[in-house]
């Protein structure tokens, strides 16, 4: 019976675009599916250098690896990434969308900047060309190269405020008037849930052509935020903890690998509990 | 693939206990959690217990296999079996698998239809997916707390979030009971109940929600022949196009089980097809 570690999460051979992958979590789902054999490619803007961290991958882990700066809000610079990925590897195997904006309210220095009254149209905009447009070019070229060959697997990576609100508490300060109070960005809720509807749509539509899409959607991870925040978020989960930064990379191996062959249009929680109470 | 993404996943070290370890899922579970590196405590109450313990003992070591043969029906003796694996064994994961699938609970017979379920039918429904589980919590859960970590895996079914379309069992001789959606909607509450209480001390609860798993490997009161046009609607039912096999939910099980999972509980993983996904 196929049941072994190895054989079932094995991904040797498949090509895995990570969008957002010079990113704090990007990188580290990037570095799962080197361990397990896997080729990531590594897109994400320029400034972030994606090239670099490419070869940081290389080193550590001895697989193909690749850097990529692009904008995936344009339509062209995605279709150039997927031909530069088949010129050099002949095949796409894994697409996750995991690039979006997430600006640290909890410790930014003009914080009512954010709040829905203040929140500016243009960062609106660019929240949803990230997080939503991006997503949707890079399903469009790479998700229907995928489709074309009749394999693949697309993770889209949502959140706990995909599956529940903000609770605006969290991020407020001692001392400040209400209206000056900073405020989770309406956008980040509105991305990611919308990345939940994504996701079942594109899994029914490509599901006749042996492509699967599921999304996770993780909590919190712990990444120096300010001690009271950390207290305050902690209280909200049952484990009564925020994620350590690796704490995804199960989950990304399991849903982007055999090892999840029967799962499709599904939605994993991977928030401490903080959404079954 | 290199140690460190396998061994995310491994349960090496790790005593597992397993309900219902000779039924369709049961068999596949046991191997998944052998083959994976848990010593394992099998319990069932089928007389194939024995031979299936045999084979597992051969192909994993005496050591890796516990085996308890006992009817969870019988309370006290269920109960008795459960004080002696808490007194001897650290229990790091608990499988709730067992299910009493057949004419006791109303499958597959016309008196197990919404209009006529017997309430010793819903008994049995509430007792196997509700009670079972939480007698096995209650007895091997403490060690769990007091060790500060442990992974409960309950197997519950998308008939708890979705209902049964009841023109797929038309012309058909087969009746998924009421008592089964209520029941294992049930184990979802439950689920989340543990992994609410006993989050902070470390112990994981998740359930796993399986799609259309026919048994088609043998003939019981439960099992689909495997040319039985029946099949060909529930495949017909989900986005992939075909019924799962019992082993495509070993890397949900192996997942939930392991530290690959260490910041999921409360969780119900649904390994479906894409059947609830429409």
């Amino acid at each position: 019976m196929r049941t072994e570690v190895e054989a079932l999460f094995d991904l040797t051979g498949r090509v895995a675009v990570i969008t957002g992958g010079s990113g704090l979590l990007g990188y580290k789902h990037a570095e799962v599916i080197a361990a397990a054999g896997g080729t990531p490619v590594l897109v994400d803007l320029p400034a972030t250098e994606p090239e670099a961290h490419a070869r940081q991958l290389v080193e550590q882990y001895g697989v193909n690896a690749l850097g990529c700066s692009v904008d995936i809000t344009k339509l062209d610079e995605v279709t150039a990434l997927l031909a530069t990925i088949l010129e050099q590897f002949a095949t796409v195997d894994i697409l996750i969308n995991n690039a979006a904006n997430n600006p640290k309210v909890e410790s930014a220095s003009n914080p009512a900047w954010s709040r829905l009254e203040n929140f500016p149209l243009e960062a609106w905009e660019a929240d949803l060309a990230v997080g939503l447009t991006g997503a949707f070019l890079c399903s469009k070229v790479i998700g229907a190269e995928m489709a074309h060959r009749n394999k693949g697997v697309i993770l889209n990576i949502a959140s706990d405020l995909a599956v529940i609100a903000p609770d605006q508490r969290l991020y407020m300060r001692d001392g400040l008037p209400r209206d000056q109070q900073p405020a989770k960005p309406v956008t980040y809720s509105v991305v990611k849930t919308g990345l939940l509807g994504l996701t079942r749509y594109l899994a029914t539509y490509w599901a006749d052509r042996g492509v699967r899409v599921n999304a996770i959607s993780p909590g919190g991870v712990y990444d120096g935020q300010p001690d009271d925040f950390v207290s305050r978020l902690s209280a909200l989960i049952p484990l009564a903890r925020m994620a350590r930064v690796d704490e995804y990379q199960g989950a990304v191996l399991f849903m982007c690998s055999d090892a999840s062959s029967y799962m499709t249009g599904a939605n994993v929680v991977l928030d401490g509990g903080r959404s079954c109470w | 693939m290199n140690l460190q993404a396998s061994s995310m996943f491994s349960l090496e070290g790790r005593t597992a206990v397993l309900t219902g370890a000779t039924g369709f899922f049961g068999r596949t579970f046991a191997r998944t959690l052998l083959s994976n590196g848990a010593r394992l405590i099998a319990l069932g109450r089928s007389e194939r217990l024995e031979n299936l313990s045999t084979g597992w003992s051969r192909d994993f070591g005496v050591d890796r296999v516990r085996s308890c043969r006992v009817d969870m029906y019988d309370l006290p003796a269920f109960s008795a079996v459960l004080d002696e694996i808490a007194a001897e064994e650290e229990v790091d994961v608990l499988v709730n698998n067992a299910y009493e699938l057949g004419s006791a609970t109303g499958f597959n017979t016309s008196d197990g239809a919404l209009e006529t379920a017997t309430l010793d039918q819903w008994t049995r429904h509430f007792t196997s997916g509700i009670y079972w589980p939480a007698l096995t919590v209650q007895k091997l859960g403490p060690g769990m707390k007091a060790r500060g970590h442990g992974s409960i895996v309950n197997i519950s079914t998308m008939y708890a979030v979705v209902a049964p379309d009841p023109r797929l069992y038309e012309g058909t001789r087969f009746l998924n009971p009421p008592g089964y959606s209520a029941a294992k909607a049930g184990t979802l509450a439950f689920t989340r109940y543990v992994a609410s209480f006993w989050g902070s001390h470390g112990v994981r609860a998740n359930a796993i929600l399986p799609g259309p798993f026919s048994n088609t490997e043998e003939v019981s009161g439960n099992s689909v022949d495997s040319s039985d046009p029946f099949l060909g609607r529930l495949a017909s039912r989900t986005s992939l196009g075909r019924p799962g096999q019992p082993q495509e939910l070993a890397g949900a099980l192996l997942f939930l089980a392991s530290d690959a999972s260490s910041y999921i509980t409360g969780h119900a993983l649904v390994v479906d097809g894409g059947w609830t996904a429409i």
